[in-house]
């Protein structure tokens, strides 16, 4: 299997806060990783880097074939890789960020339309395609104020999707949701999972994380301490600081 | 009825002490101020005279022969306006008696009778009134707006220019000075907010400054140095007294303009740029189709109020030699014929600006509640 993210001892910092401390991870085209931690641990940041939402300061990074260029090189104008880089990685986040002076149709399309230089009735085709896909084909023409947390949410993934990314984060995609909206949006996620898409994922949803995930990745404050298969990890956590962690989470 | 208005002035009159001493002084003291303006209004004021120099007022010293060009920006600014509302407000049926109201209300206070004139204004309003139900009513025109009123603005230029700008005037110069203005500086005004909020700090600083510095000094300072600069700068152009006022109005309102609209971009959430980024978008894309519609959105109603304040501040280009509205009415004092009646005419301009400024003003407070219950 051929390696999609590679990160070498990669750090980053707020000022002088130590935010990532020497991350080394790769997730190979086709698997789903999925990262936890305790709130404030650093792992939004570890995936916010894959797509240069967040920038490192040292290490390296290698996305989809193009390496992520450091913040120093960034600030000097070396974002040629970002663009190509981002063209091929789709992001969910926990509050939707769905453009709210679009429809649903017109959030979906606006990306390959502008990016991919698509016409608007190739671009709408796919639109439609993808809502009948997360179910939401009948509110095509709504706008996202008119919608509920969990349809949004799919909106929102269904826009990932019409960019045709190799690779898909989620970050939190269920955090600001009400309880009875979780289960909508995670069996669209079990969907994309089963259909071999790449898939990095912060969650607090532990069922979850162990049902879809082919590898966790424990994270606390800012440094990977456990990496293994989900079954093992969590019957069996080896890091004393994981085994605390799930003994608090997995309680309720 | 009457129990309900015994009851609601109890309340809100008469409730304690301190208030019933503040209503027996006040209201009775309105109701004199009223009667006595009221009385002289109707009895000792002398109104022949907004008829007679009505042309005056609303066109300055026009020449008589050339008025049908100012009738022609007349119906294009009509036109304008009507659009420009037809983007934020559907038209309704109710607000064509609306419409109605206005045109009585004009003809009333200008005491205009000639049958010609009364055609003109109606055709005025109801040219208003169609651009507005066409804008509200089909949706795709609207793209075109920016670019028609542009072409507009030179057109009337056009249509005007003929007899010499220098005999511009009036009512109309102070709507066209207000137009332009509002026009021209929304463009520059959106291009120095994101020049402020830009990555290259050479442009962050340029805007910094030129909104800093515009912010600084009065209005009158500014219009007077592009008064006296532009004919060294451009000897060959020969600008008009007009079109430097327009300059020097245009420059200094962009930078407020500018504020107006970086508030509004500061109003976008972060995340709509993220998700814009994660998409791959440029940030030209990202600028032009996700934070500026939103930022602008925000803002139109302290937009508005700057059109009220350019309206208002019109009459500053008295200091370049220029008769505007105010201006104009002195114009016609300044006849030994007619100088007794400073008060009709005083109170003439004042009704005016007052009744355009309300206008202005009722549209702002409706486009703000529009706004603020619309999430689309």
């Amino acid at each position: 299997m051929s390696t999609i993210v590679e990160m070498k001892t990669l750090n980053k910092f707020y000022g002088s806060h130590h935010v990532l401390k020497n991350i080394d991870l790769s997730v190979a085209r086709g698997e789903v990783v999925v990262v936890i931690g305790a709130s404030g641990s650093g792992k939004s940041t570890l995936i916010r880097c894959v797509n240069g939402l967040e920038m490192y300061q040292n290490g390296s990074l290698l996305v989809d074939g193009y390496p992520m260029p450091v913040e120093e090189d960034r600030l000097l104008g070396g974002e040629s890789e970002l663009a190509a880089i981002r063209k091929g990685v789709g992001m969910v986040f926990q509050q939707f960020n769905l453009f709210p002076h679009k429809t649903v149709v017109e959030n979906i399309t606006i990306a390959p339309m502008r990016v991919h230089r698509k016409s608007k009735a190739e671009a709408e085709a796919t639109a439609l395609r993808l809502l009948d896909r997360v179910g939401l084909k009948a509110h095509a023409h709504k706008y996202p104020g008119q919608l509920s947390g969990g349809q949004q949410q799919r909106v929102a993934i269904a826009r990932s999707l019409a960019m045709e990314p190799h690779l898909m984060l989620f970050d939190e995609p269920t955090s600001a949701l009400d309880p009875e909206m979780i289960g909508e949006v995670l069996d669209v996620m079990r969907e994309l999972a089963a259909d071999g898409m790449t898939m990095m994922i912060v969650t607090h949803e532990m069922g979850f994380a162990r049902e879809v995930a082919d590898r966790i990745v424990y994270i606390d404050q800012g440094a990977i301490l456990e990496v293994g298969k989900p079954d093992a990890f969590f019957d069996n956590p080896q890091n004393e600081r994981a085994r605390a962690f799930l003994a608090r989470v997995l309680k309720h | 009825m009457i129990a309900r208005s015994l009851k609601w002035s109890r309340h809100n009159l008469f409730a304690k002490p301190f208030d019933i001493l503040l209503s027996l002084t006040v209201i009775p003291g309105v109701l004199w101020l009223i009667w006595q303006i009221a009385g002289w209004a109707l009895t000792v004021a002398q109104w022949d005279i907004i008829p007679q120099s009505l042309r005056v007022l609303m066109i300055g010293i026009f020449p008589v022969d050339q008025v049908w060009r100012t009738w022609v920006a007349a119906m294009i600014i009509a036109a304008l306006l009507g659009a420009a509302l037809g983007c934020v407000f559907a038209f309704r049926g109710r607000h064509a008696g609306g419409l109605l109201l206005v045109v009585a209300v004009a003809l009333i206070l200008t005491g205009t009778n000639d049958l010609a004139n009364i055609l003109l204004v109606a055709a005025l309003v109801v040219l208003f009134g169609l651009s507005w139900a066409l804008i509200s009513r089909v949706p795709a025109v609207r793209k075109g707006l920016v670019p028609a009123s542009f072409v507009g603005l030179i057109a009337i230029f056009a249509v005007m220019a003929p007899p010499g700008a220098g005999l511009w005037g009036g009512l109309l110069l102070s709507i066209l000075l207000t137009l332009v203005t509002a026009v021209v500086t929304l463009p520059i005004g959106i291009l120095l907010a994101f020049g402020r909020r830009s990555r290259f700090s050479s442009v962050r600083w340029i805007c910094t400054a030129y909104i800093e510095v515009m912010r600084s000094v009065p209005l009158i300072m500014v219009v007077y140095w592009i008064w006296i600069l532009m004919p060294v700068l451009t000897p060959q152009l020969n600008l008009a007294d007009v079109v430097r006022g327009m300059i020097g109005f245009t420059l200094f309102y962009s930078a407020y303009v500018a504020e107006y609209v970086r508030s509004g971009l500061q109003a976008v959430p972060r995340g709509q740029t993220e998700a814009a980024r994660s998409l791959g978008m440029s940030e030209f894309d990202i600028n032009r189709s996700i934070v500026l519609p939103q930022a602008l959105r925000v803002v139109v109603p302290p937009l508005v109020g700057n059109v009220l304040d350019i309206f208002n501040t019109a009459p500053l280009v008295f200091i370049i030699g220029l008769t505007d509205f105010l201006r104009a009415g002195q114009m016609i004092l300044a006849n030994p014929q007619y100088g007794d009646r400073t008060y009709e005419v005083y109170s003439f301009l004042f009704l005016t600006y007052f009744l355009v400024g309300s206008l202005i003003t009722f549209v702002a407070r409706k486009l703000e509640k529009h706004l603020a219950r619309g999430s689309r």
